[in-house]
This record gives structure tokens, sequence and C-alpha cells, in this order.
């Protein structure tokens, strides 16, 4: 089960916790139009990420935070700096090697849950195993039956979008995102949609796994009620980087309350 | 293939218009190409009903209704071990005097008419055959008297200033150019007239049917040039001529395409509808690094799910068309055009499919984070 898995299983180096870090960005910055009309999205933007670690990443609306996950995550070219993992640039790559790498290497989760409509539960996780790694049917198979153990979907896997509430769907689009077991997983608002119960089940789900896979997991959200539950917070205003209070959990006093799924 | 087909199934209501255009170009071809297979199969009708193996023609003779005269003394050049016997054939185009007034266009056809006959249709009974070894005397179809001007049995008319007698009738033989006049060698040539020692065509039985193929082949290879087919070569010959050399076979190119058109662009509309309301979940397949040509695949895959359920949903149709249709035309549905028509719509639907693909070109995932 998914305890077991180690980083080894992903075709990366073990590291040792918090020490070194899984992904570098150095003097990253980012614009959009031209002239007067120019707005800088992100003014040199530097970090490092560590396994085994949830990061949220906080900062009021228009500050850049999506722009700087885009941007982490191979999706937005960013206008100058660079961003390393395992000693790869993936800025320097091209297009069909970012692709292949964040294919090996990154899951994503989004605030919309962009779901196919015609396919149920199973399907959608299935779908990333068998088109992404070419995945026999019955791997594919065994392999999305744990991940919706882990779900909680068991007895939901037959069913489609329409017939799933909010909080269910999102966890199959986090199940997408973590099914391939990536080393890193970029989540955008993902509970921004849902009521406080079920954010928090989506984050524990997310945490889980950067605690038990020792997945580096970058998370963007505005809800501070999510503070307790992550290993690290980080703060963006006006596309400049901040590190946020050392021990986020402690600082606000809160321990994760147990949910009832 | 299986994402596709549930996506076709549970979003059924959406591809039902693309599935319908299918199934509507797959009618009409099939449906045009059997009504015109079924109409062109008359004009064959004299060489079908025939017991020749061989037909010699003049070297430029399109179709058996428009043959030329060519020397009689051409038998000699089937003078060969395989050949059994041959004979000649008259036939050729003649006005029709209908008393009535007015004219018809005919088409004269003389053969022998012993019990060895050749070139006699089959439908000719020995009473008809005695009735016309009289001068003069012709056999039509029951259904042509009215064209022909005439009610009965024993009526006369005038082909070029040559009195004519109905002495009988025959079944299923209607033509579709002018009607057929079945007759002797010599009436056909008292009313047509051709150069002396001059027949239309030449027929050769064989000893052995199966030999037919290999005898024509070597009349084929003669210096002196002939037009010699098989019987069946001779069947299709006359058919094709009439589909590709006639307006018929243009209307059916121009309907044929035209549905053709609609179903294409239905089917790719569709898709491309489809898919564009799926751009966002393939822009998450996208960010997580799945290949683009695996969404190609799902979308040429619709298209060819489309095409054969079009193609499943138009059989019945086609059928129950054909066989209330048969009332009042002929239609021939042989595997052959059936299969050819699913060929063309299966193919239609693919292009569309491939059409269809430049809508993924929206997929953008960065779109995904705002
Ligand atoms: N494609 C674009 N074209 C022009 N400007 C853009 C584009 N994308 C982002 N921006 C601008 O860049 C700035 C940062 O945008 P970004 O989406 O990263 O903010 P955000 O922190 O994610 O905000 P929110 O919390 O509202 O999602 C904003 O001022 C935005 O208007
Ligand atoms: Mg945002």
């Amino acid at each position: 089960m998914i305890a077991t898995m180690t980083m080894q299983d992903l075709g990366m180096p073990a590291v040792a916790p918090t020490t070194t870090p899984t992904m570098k960005a150095e003097g990253i910055t980012r614009s959009f139009g031209s002239g007067d009309t120019k707005i800088f999205a992100l003014r040199d933007v530097s970090l490092e990420l560590y396994p085994g670690q949830i990061t949220l990443l906080m900062g009021p609306s228009g500050s850049g935070k999506s722009t700087l996950l885009a941007v982490l995550s191979g999706l937005l070219h960013p206008d100058t700096g660079s961003v390393t993992i395992q000693n790869q640039d993936l800025w320097a790559m091209t297009e069909r090697q970012r692709e292949a790498f964040r294919l090996q290497h990154f899951g994503f989760v989004f605030q919309g849950y962009n779901l196919f409509p015609a396919l149920t539960a199973r399907d959608q996780l299935e779908m990333i195993l068998r088109w992404g790694n070419g995945a026999s049917a019955r791997d594919a198979r065994e392999k999305t039956d744990e991940m919706l153990d882990i779900l909680g979907l068991s007895k939901r896997a037959h069913l489609r979008p329409l017939q799933l509430s909010g909080g269910e769907k999102q966890r199959v689009a986090i199940g997408r995102a973590l099914i391939k077991q990536p080393g890193f997983v970029f989540a955008d608002e993902p509970t921004a949609a849902l009521d406080w119960k079920h954010g928090q089940h989506v984050i524990e789900l997310l945490r889980a796994a950067a605690h038990d896979q020792a997945s580096t997991i970058l998370v963007v959200a505005h809800d501070s009620r999510i503070i307790p539950f992550v290993d690290r917070v980080l703060l963006l205003e006006d596309g400049v980087l901040f590190e946020g209070p050392e021990k986020p959990g402690e600082l606000f006093n809160a321990n994760p309350v147990q949910t009832g799924y | 293939m299986s994402y596709a087909l549930s996506t076709l199934w549970y979003e059924r209501q959406r591809y039902m218009p693309a599935v319908l255009a299918v199934a509507f170009s797959c009618l009409l071809i099939a449906l045009q190409c059997g009504l015109l297979l079924g109409l062109f199969s008359i004009t064959s009708i004299p060489i079908d009903e025939s017991r020749a193996d061989i037909w010699v023609g003049h070297p430029a003779v399109p179709s058996v209704d428009l043959g030329m005269p060519i020397p009689e003394a051409w038998q000699s050049y089937l003078a060969l071990p395989e050949v059994e016997r041959t004979e000649p054939y008259m036939e050729g185009f003649a006005y029709w005097k209908k008393p009535t007034g007015g004219m018809e266009l005919v088409l004269v056809i003389g053969t022998r008419l012993g019990p060895d006959s050749i070139g006699a249709i089959k439908q000719l009974t020995p009473e008809l055959r005695t009735l016309l070894s009289e001068p003069s005397s012709i056999v039509i179809d029951e259904g042509e008297f009215a064209r022909l001007g005439i009610d009965k049995v024993g009526d006369t008319a005038e082909i070029i200033n040559k009195r004519v007698r109905v002495v009988g009738t025959v079944k299923g033989l209607r033509s579709l150019a002018g009607p057929y006049l079945f007759c002797s060698l010599d009436t056909a040539r008292k009313i047509l007239n051709p150069p002396p020692g001059q027949c239309t065509f030449i027929l050769a039985k064989c000893h052995k049917k199966s030999d037919a193929p290999k005898v024509v082949a070597h009349l084929r290879e003669f210096p002196k040039k002939l037009s010699p087919f098989t019987t069946e070569e001779f069947s299709t010959h006359s058919q094709l001529h009439w589909l590709f050399k006639t307006k018929a076979g243009i209307a059916l190119g121009l309907a044929a395409a035209l549905g053709l058109l609609v179903g294409a662009v239905v089917t790719s509309t569709t898709l491309h509808a489809a898919t564009v309301a799926s751009l966002k979940e393939y822009a998450v397949l996208r960010a997580l690094g799945i290949p683009r040509w695996r969404m190609a695949m799902m979308v040429i895959s619709q298209a060819f799910l489309v095409g054969l359920s079009g193609i499943i949903v138009s059989l019945p149709v086609i059928f129950g068309i054909a066989y209330l249709g048969n009332v009042v035309a002929k239609v021939m549905l042989p595997p052959e055009l059936l299969g050819g028509a699913f060929a063309i719509t299966m193919t239609m639907a693919m292009c569309s499919g491939l059409f269809a693909l430049r809508s993924l070109r929206h997929v953008e995932p960065v779109t995904l984070l705002r």
C-alpha cells in the first residue's frame, strides 16, 4: 500500500528529509503585457522545496500565486530564472522533454474538478495510468483500487461526476494527481469550492501523500484554517516571496481534527 | 477505445446528430447505387438472358445496345478447338411508328431461333420461336403495349415503312431506353438493313463454359482488332457504360457526394463540439504529461464509433426502403455494393474525426491555473 512506497519506487535517489531540496527555483520573474499595461506577477522569486513536506503558498488575490505555481510546475515559461530538479533545469528542456518530465514526476490538482462527465470515478483514475504510463489493464485496475480505497471512494467507484458530491469529485481529482505516485504535487486552490469539512479531508490526503511517500507538495490556498495541517508556509505579496512562520502547526496551536471519513 | 465508447453512450444525445448524419449518408449511397444498379441491370438483359459464352463485337463497341456492324465472316476467327459453335446476332435501334400517332425508339434484336440457338433469350418458348420464324413477326414484353401504341397480340405497326406484327409476349424484359423487339435474324435484317454480310455481334458457345476466358484472351492477342468479351464481362461492361457515360452516373456521384458532405460536416462539427466541451479535462491530462496523441486517438475512436453506429443504424432502413421500393423500381444490393457504401461512409467519418482534431490545439494546461 501507499505507506510502503518510497522515493526509490519513483526512480529518485533517497534524500535525507528536509536537508537536500528536491526543487530549487532561482531568480524567477514573470510579467504580463507590455508598455504601460505591463504587470509584474513575479519579481525575482527564489525558493527551495523539500521532500516529505507539504508547503502552503498564501497571499492576496492577484499576488502571483498561480503564476508561481505554473512556472514551478513547467506550465508557464518564466521571463528569467531557473527551476532545477534533480540537477535538470526545467526551463532549459524542450517542450517534449518537459512534457515527459511532468509525466514522470508531477501531479496536479486544480480548483475545478475537471472530470470527464461520461467516465466513472474509476475510469478517471485508470485513464491516467493506461494513457500516461501505458500500464496494462490489470495493473491499472489494481493501483486504481488501492487509490480509491485511500480516497474512501471504493463504494462510489462506479459513479459518474454528476452523481458525486463536490467533495467526492475533488477527491477523485486528487486521486488523479496522486495515482502516478509523483515526486511533486501542485495544487491550486484545491479546497476553494468545498466546505471546511471536505476541504480538510482534501488537505489531509495531500499531507498523507507528502509524509508517506516523501513527495514534495505545494498547495496554493486562501483559507488560513489549512495552516495547522502544513509543514511550511510561504507568503507572496505583489510578486515578492516571503518565508512564513517557522512551525505553522505549533504557531496556531491547533491539531488536525480527525474527520469522520 | 472503451473510454470513447463510454463517452459515446453516456452522451448519446450529443452524438446522435452525427450518428444520424452518417446513417443518412450511408443510406443515400447504398440506395442510390442499388437503384442505379437495378436500373442498369436492365441494360444487359439481352446478354444475361442469352446462352452465349462469348460476345465478339466491333472494336469500338461501348454497350450491348450500341453495337456496330461487323462482317459475319469473322466467325472464322472463332474456329478454335474450345469453341463448339458460333452464330451471328443482329441488333440496332429503329423508329417504331405508333398506330395511335407518334414515334418510339425501339431496339430490334434478331437471333437464330432453333432449339440450339445461342442468342435467343431463354424466355422465347418453342411456340414463340415457331411464330417468330414467320417473316416480320416480333415478340415484345407484355408491359410495353402502351409505349408502342398498340393493344394486344396480333396488332401491327410500321418500322421504317416495313409492317411488323406482334405474335406474342414475354415477361420481365422491359428496357431502360427503347422497348426490346425480339425477332428472327431475317426480320431484323429486313428492318435494320445492314450492309450485306454484316451483323452486329458474333456469339460463341464453348464446349466448356470455363474455357471462355481463355478463348477471349486468345482472341485479344489477334492481329485483327476484335472486341471479345465473356458474357459476364460484357454484361458488366454494358452496365458500367451506362453508369459512367450517362447523366445518371453523374447524378449518382453528385447525390452521393452531397450526402457525404452533409455527413462529414455534421460529424466533424459534433466531434469538434464534444472535444471543446472537454477542453479542461484534456488540459488536466496534458498538465499531467499525457501525450497529445492519446487525446487525438480518443477523438479518432469517437469518429470510428460514430461511423460504425451510423452504419448499423442505416442497415435496417436500407433494407426496409429497398424492400418497399422494389414495388416501384428494382433495387439491387449485392454485398460488394453494401461493403463499398460502408467503406466510403466509414472513410468519411474518420476524415471528419481527423478534421475535428484541430480542436485539440486549444488545450492549454496553464489556463487551469488562475
Ligand atoms: N495570462 C495573463 N495575462 C495577463 N495578466 C495575467 C495573466 N495571468 C495572470 N496575470 C496577472 O498576473 C497577476 C498575478 O496573477 P495570478 O493568477 O498569479 O494571481 P493569484 O495570486 O493566483 O490570484 P488569485 O488568488 O486571485 O488566484 C495578476 O495581476 C493577474 O492579473
Ligand atoms: Mg490563482
